[in-house]
């Protein structure tokens, strides 16, 4: 595409939901520019080895078993942070990944590639609370003017209440055991649990021989066989290509690239909308612009292929960066463009936690009896969750094993549990990293344990956020050096969701508690370019004319703990709109 | 079952790794062509073999006494699968290093370029009295200054050993900032009877961080910090420095005096001249920990042979489910969908109204917000 309307920096969850609402909505023509590689299309067949093709605009394209072949579903293949298929990183695995100069005892989990970071997420689809939207100052705009958006996000992305099974049956014996009510709506103003608001498609909507899916269930979970929907597979973080044989729009699980990237690429196939034309392997350096009246506009970016190294510059009327809450203000930055202090400023992550308890096998059947385990990997990664407005909430979570480990035992700042002391008056037994024999130990319980997460509604703060590294660049200019600590208020809100955790565990009957006290997981990053802050109440910049940010750093918070996915989404589906009403 | 590099394995390499850089230098030669030979193999000097190997001992050991109680699949541990070489693979191919970002002038960085001398190292302990004399050497102080540091220097030269390591130096190999493209550096281990030489794409780090470990597991000796007795002449880890010489435990405990224990700060600038920039340690300190889960209790070790070839070239040799630690955790592996009961916990599901007739309380304020802390609400 030579001459776009609107060029978009960034294919990840929200880049495509913007592109297709310009496209659809308004007859836009869109150029997304994706740094990372394109899985399941079949102009990049290994999208890891091979520079394969350029641009795609036919959703033709798209390959679901293609996928399938890539997306093996282990999880040192899809997950290891330097080699793994969903890294930060250029699409050619012989090379390191992106470097982010980080100097704490923390992760940076995120991927680059055509659906982003939603590529491994759990498709976890909450609606932020309406008291964070509202209550925050800085937010330009209300709760219910962004509800028609979620209300639109939730019917592409098929978002519904997530199927429970063994694992969730546990946390809603001890949720209830704990006192905590239903909540029954997707509008969350106070506390109990519910089932998560899931974007992934109802557990065999479809099954091959006709009958239900459950324990009984003998048929194929092939698409081509006939099986439609959710296979219950919890292998969401390795990417989940399910069912297997099934066109990438029709797997069950709906990451950016399942759910909008092919109704993005449908606009073009219709002559009544515009165009939309994705470059993966594409990374930007630079947004160009303009002395305008009285203010900076701009005009359009160059680029860099991270296969090839040419550079080259695309321009149009309207310049979207959707590159995530590190690349948005690192691009900015090095662009030179104004800052007034708040650009890469403000980071929330959600201060996580993780509550892991340990089950007996009489537990268990006790709950469930027809089942002997939990079976973490069995049903959807996180199928059940608690609210707690104004504190934050948490998630039940099964994963496969080597995630497990190191989520459980091997992520904290707490030091190591042989030395650790636990205060008598807490609701957990041991803290920490565990290793040695008791790791292994641990471990040997793997299908009788699960874990809670701990999602802290954290505030931005100015201290917390990404900069330009002053020592360490690479081809695309200075590197982010990223910083976030706790403030002392979200420890405290932390500490009460990891008390809540424990004590729902024990009322499920848990026969060991362990909290793991993570060190900061920038996993979940919202508000680095926040509303209010960097961006006026159309997501446009303050300080550039024509320079929009439709990604999760365009939120003015962390939505209050919930999963940030369907507000970004949402989010960006309405800067859409205000983009093609302000300029086209 | 704890398979090692011998020596000749090491110097096998050796030779795959000079003819990479002499890929690299022909004229019509790819960084793509010369970048197989550079990094299909894996073996490493012996000083970070042991070191990362005390490490994957201290965190996945052997436990030949679960063997009675859980069964004899729980007896291997990290390094009857040679997890080490997880750990050297992935902090070797940590960073890369773009020839076309470097600068011959010195002193600090402005600007995108970054000066030659941040990525390259030389430790030379033979001829001078100590391996702290050699550390002092590198970092242009004296042990007066050490004194000013608040460092114990009597108590450091007596705990501080690279073990048989006599000189190490990092050097980029065959620079060229005229040409774009990862650097590739050079990394020489020479020890009494041995010289290891290898080429690498990325910055190595691996062996890197072991002369580091050792450096902070001698303060931490210094300082009375081990809780167990100093075991020297290490027989598992022989070729290990002061790191390898503290009990499993106090290996971890050394290790976070990095992230907890001021360690960083007090060593600024012994450890300074070792690593482009030191506040990464802290971070490394993460990943020491957590790579135990991203390799042993993954299908890693499956990859047999392949495991430390480029990702594209490995091979999953043994099954994900059948794989060490998977028999230990009782995952079965990837499967494409479960035959489990499930149910709706909404019955009919959650009827919100459209956004139009939304009607939310006036008065949102977060249930609790603060109030509730303690748990029992």
């Amino acid at each position: 595409m030579e001459d776009p309307d609107v060029v978009i920096v960034g294919a990840g969850a929200d880049g495509p939901a913007a592109a297709a609402r310009l496209a659809r909505e308004h007859g836009l023509d869109v150029l997304v520019l994706e740094a990372g590689p394109w899985h399941g299309n079949s102009k990049w067949p290994k999208p890891h080895a091979d520079a394969g093709g350029t641009v795609s605009t036919d959703p033709d394209d798209l390959d679901g078993k293609l996928m399938d072949e890539q997306f093996t579903h282990r999880e040192a293949d899809a997950n290891d942070p330097t080699w793994g298929y969903l890294r930060v990183g250029p699409a050619d695995h012989s090379r390191a990944p992106w470097f982010r100069n980080l100097h704490q005892n923390a992760f940076i989990w995120q991927v680059s590639a055509v659906g982003g970071t939603s590529v491994h997420y759990f498709g976890n689809h909450p609606r932020a609370y309406p008291y964070a939207v509202d209550e925050q100052p800085h937010w330009p705009i209300s709760y219910e003017e962004l509800v028609p958006y979620y209300q639109l996000n939730e019917e592409v992305t098929s978002s519904q209440q997530a199927p429970i099974t063994a694992k969730e049956e546990v946390f809603i014996e001890g949720a209830k055991n704990a006192g905590y009510d239903r909540i029954d709506t997707k509008n969350v103003t106070e506390t109990g649990w519910r089932p998560q608001i899931n974007s992934v498609e109802v557990p065999g909507r479809e099954t091959s021989n006709g009958q239900p899916l459950d324990s009984e269930y003998d048929g194929s979970f092939s698409y081509d066989d006939g099986f439609r929907g959710d296979t219950l597979v919890g292998d969401h973080f390795q990417g989940s290509s399910t069912p297997v044989d099934a066109p990438v729009r029709d797997k069950a699980r709906k990451s950016s690239n399942v759910g909008w990237v092919p109704r993005a690429l449908d606009a073009t196939a219709d002559p009544e909308m515009g165009n939309v034309a994705l470059r993966p392997n594409t990374f930007v350096t630079n947004v160009n612009t303009v002395e305008g009246a009285g203010a900076l506009e701009a005009t359009g970016v160059d680029y860099r292929d991270t296969w090839s190294g040419k550079t080259g510059t695309i321009e149009a009327d309207a310049v979207v960066l959707a590159a995530g809450c590190i690349e948005s203000p690192r691009l900015w930055l090095n662009s030179g463009l104004p800052d007034d202090g708040w650009v890469g400023k403000g980071l929330t992550t959600h201060w996580f936690d993780w509550v892991v308890g340990v089950y007996s096998d009489e537990t268990i059947a006790e709950i469930n009896p027809e089942a002997r385990h939990m079976d973490p990997y069995v049903g959807q990664n996180s199928a059940v969750r608690f609210d707690k407005p104004g504190v934050g909430g948490m998630e039940d979570i099964g994963m496969s094993p080597g995630l497990v480990s190191y989520a459980d035992y091997l992520f904290t700042r707490a030091g190591y549990s042989f030395d650790v002391e636990v205060d008598p008056d807490e609701p957990w037994d041991t803290r920490g990293y565990v290793v040695g024999e008791e790791l292994k130990r641990r471990m040997s319980n793997y299908r009788q344990t699960k874990a809670l997460l701990i999602l802290t509604d954290d505030l931005p703060r100015q201290d917390n956020g990404v900069s330009l590294d002053g020592t360490f660049s690479d081809e695309h200019g200075a590197v982010p050096k990223v910083r976030w600590e706790p403030h002392p208020d979200d420890d405290a809100k932390r500490d009460e969701l990891a008390r809540i955790a424990a004590r729902i565990h024990r009322a499920a009957g848990a026969e060991h508690v362990h909290r793991c006290d993570w060190p900061p997981l920038l996993l979940h990053m919202q508000s680095s370019m926040g509303m209010g802050r960097v961006l006026d109440s159309n997501a446009e910049a303050y300080n550039v004319d024509r320079l929009f940010v439709a990604d999760h750093s365009a939120l003015a918070n962390g939505v209050g703990g919930p999963n940030p996915t369907n507000s970004g989404q949402a989010l960006a589906l309405r800067t859409a709109d205000r983009i093609a009403s302000l300029y086209f | 079952m704890e398979e090692r590099d011998t020596p000749s394995m090491t110097r096998r390499g050796v030779m795959k790794g000079v003819g990479g850089i002499a890929a690299l230098s022909m004229s019509n030669a790819t960084i793509a062509d010369a970048q197989a030979a550079i990094t299909d193999s894996l073996p490493s000097d012996p000083h970070t073999a042991d070191t990362y190997r005390s490490i994957v001992d201290a965190i996945v050991p052997r436990t030949p006494q679960l063997e009675e109680e859980l069964g004899p699949e729980h007896v291997p541990g990290g390094l009857d699968v040679e997890l080490e070489k997880f750990l050297i693979w992935d902090f070797n191919h940590f960073q890369e290093v773009r020839s076309e970002m470097i600068t011959e002038k010195a002193g600090g960085a402005s600007g995108p370029e970054m000066p030659r001398g941040m990525f390259e190292v030389t430790l030379d302990a033979t001829g001078l009295g100590s391996d702290l004399d050699a550390v002092l050497d590198l970092a242009g102080l004296d042990l007066l200054d050490l004194v000013d540091l608040g460092l114990d220097g009597d108590a450091l030269e007596e705990h501080l050993t690279f073990g048989p390591v006599e000189r190490f130096e990092v050097a980029f190999a065959d620079l060229d900032t005229a040409a774009e493209g990862p650097a590739a550096f050079e990394v020489t281990v020479e020890t009494g009877d041995e010289r290891y030489h290898r080429v690498l794409q990325n910055y190595p780090y691996a062996p890197v961080f072991t002369l580091v470990f050792d450096v902070v597991a001698a303060e931490f000796i210094a300082r009375g910090e081990n809780e167990d007795a100093v075991s020297r002449g290490n027989e598992r880890f022989p070729a290990g420095g002061t790191f390898v010489q503290l009990s499993r435990e106090d290996r971890l405990r050394c290790l976070w005096t990095i992230v907890e224990g001021g360690t960083v700060d007090r060593l600024d600038e012994l450890l300074s001249p070792f690593l482009p920039q030191l506040g990464i340690l802290k971070f490394v300190v993460m990943a020491v920990n957590g790579l135990h889960g991203f390799g042993y209790y993954t299908e890693w070790s499956g990859y047999g042979g392949t495991k430390t070839d480029t990702p594209n070239d490995r091979r999953l040799i043994t099954p994900a489910g059948e794989v060490q630690s998977r028999k230990q955790s009782g995952y079965p592996g990837p499967a494409p969908g479960y035959a489990a009961d499930w149910r709706h916990a909404v019955p009919g599901g959650f009827e919100d109204p459209p956004a139009e007739e939304l009607t939310l309380p006036d008065d949102l304020t977060g249930d609790d917000v603060l109030d509730g802390i303690g748990g029992d609400t």
